[in-house]
């Protein structure tokens, strides 16, 4: 690559680090990238300015978080074990970047050997499922259950969620679901009562998702899909798209 | 990247231990860094309550998934920040009415709280940090320290610092840049 390939880089990492580049830029920060392969100076760059950027932080007077506000989290966290994501490559793409840390798709697992478990869960789904009203629940096998989400009034596409009841962990798959904007995300969410709780956030990939998540689903008793913003918000501020009752 | 100072060696066996469900380790860290956190969420987005929400959601995720932290690429603090930053961004682009309707009341909101964390702050040793970086601020010219203050404390994205500086996308362009490489190369190898 020549001065001039990285300098074109340098300028798009250095506002990445402030999280100024706007989408068209983040694009070309990808294309760029991806056109430089395994790049040890674009990795130095990334570091080194993202080194800048969190300094920058400190330059500002501290200001006291709630005396008790480490263990109000801890106790929101309990039930609720650290989810594990797969050791990082050698160097990711922005995209990549964007989902570890905390960008659209965080805390969703698109597992390797996913597209396995979901070949088995959706041949079981596919002989043992039952249409009952607008929403199809099923048991793929004594332990599974299989449960269809319903398209609200502005939704449209299809989506499925298989789990074992009492136990952490959801396999998600779905298929024609319009892309959500640009730079939103589908974020699934875990009802309990009124508190809903984020599942992670994904975007589909020409209208199909296949994605897992660690959360136990069974304490919810609805699941909901939001098109949220970038940034996978900890609350909804979209309406449902679509919605699967774990009642029924 | 170069050598890892004292502060930064506790910060790694911090998450080492977060990584084996340490709930003590997760305690250091966020009394550690959440008055920084805080300040800088408080910055950006201008409210308390929502900056308070910012530090609890990007310390959940910590705690959570403390394996989101790779060496390889910087520091623990930088990695903290970065995700508290991200987040208060996202909030802003989204919800901008939140920063101005607050804007008046935040500079005394701020002071006030300050002096309740100024104490644990000066244990860590990190007025120094934020001396060194102050000073570094101080020595960019204007027009490269005003846009990149735009951008990290503003939330602004780079069209939008063109916007309302009145200022071509390109300019903008080139003083984050120029400004950035001044910042590395005042800050490299300098820490409290």
């Amino acid at each position: 690559m020549s001065l001039r390939d990285h300098q074109a880089i340098e300028e798009l990492l250095a506002a990445d680090a402030l999280d100024a580049l706007d989408p068209q830029d983040r694009a070309r920060l990808e294309r760029e990238l991806a056109g430089h392969g395994d790049c040890e100076e674009c990795r130095r760059l990334e570091v080194e300015f993202r080194d800048i950027a969190g300094r920058l932080a400190f330059t500002l007077e501290p200001v006291a978080a709630h005396p008790t506000a480490a263990d109000r989290i801890l106790e929101r966290a309990r039930g609720l074990p650290p989810v594990p994501l797969p050791p990082p490559a050698a160097h990711e793409r922005p995209d990549e970047l964007a989902r570890r840390r905390g960008g659209p798709g965080r805390r969703v697992s698109t597992l390797v050997g996913v597209a396995a478990a979901i070949a088995l869960l959706v041949g079981a789904f596919a002989v043992v499922a039952n249409r009952t009203g607008g929403t199809t629940v099923a048991s793929a096998s004594p332990e599974q259950t299989v449960v269809r989400f319903t398209p609200t009034g502005s939704g449209e596409g299809e989506l499925a969620m298989a789990y074992t009841p009492g136990q952490p962990g959801a396999v998600f798959w779905g298929s024609g679901l319009p892309d959500p904007g640009e730079g939103k995300a589908y974020e699934i969410w875990m009802i309990t009562g009124d508190h809903p709780v984020s599942g992670g956030c994904v975007r589909p990939v020409d209208g199909s998702v296949a994605f897992s998540v660690d959360a136990n689903v069974s304490s919810a008793d609805t699941m909901a899909v939001t098109a949220e913003p970038g940034g996978c918000p900890a609350a909804p501020t979209g309406v449902p798209v679509l919605t699967a009752p774990l009642t029924a | 990247m170069g050598t890892v100072d004292v502060s930064e060696a506790h910060d790694r066996e911090l998450v080492q231990r977060l990584r084996r469900g340490d709930e003590d380790a997760f305690r250091g860290l966020f009394g550690r860094y959440a008055p920084a956190a805080k300040a800088l969420a408080l910055r950006v987005v201008r409210q308390s309550h929502l900056a308070e929400e910012i530090v609890q959601e990007a310390f959940m995720a910590v705690w959570r998934n403390p394996d989101g932290y790779d060496s390889e690429r910087g520091s623990v603090r930088s990695w903290l920040m970065g995700m508290v930053h991200h987040r208060a961004v996202d909030l802003v682009r989204r919800e901008e009415a939140y920063r101005r309707r607050a804007e008046d009341s935040i500079p005394e909101a701020m002071q006030e709280q300050a002096d309740h964390a100024q104490d644990v702050v000066e244990m860590l040793g990190l007025p120094e940090e934020r001396r060194i970086v102050r000073a570094a601020l101080d020595e960019l010219p204007d027009e490269q320290r005003d846009v990149l203050l735009l951008m990290y404390f503003g939330g602004l994205s780079q069209s939008q610092v063109a916007e309302r500086s009145g200022i071509p996308l390109g300019t903008v362009k080139s003083r984050t840049l120029l400004g950035m490489r001044r910042m590395r190369a005042a800050l490299e190898g300098v820490r409290p």
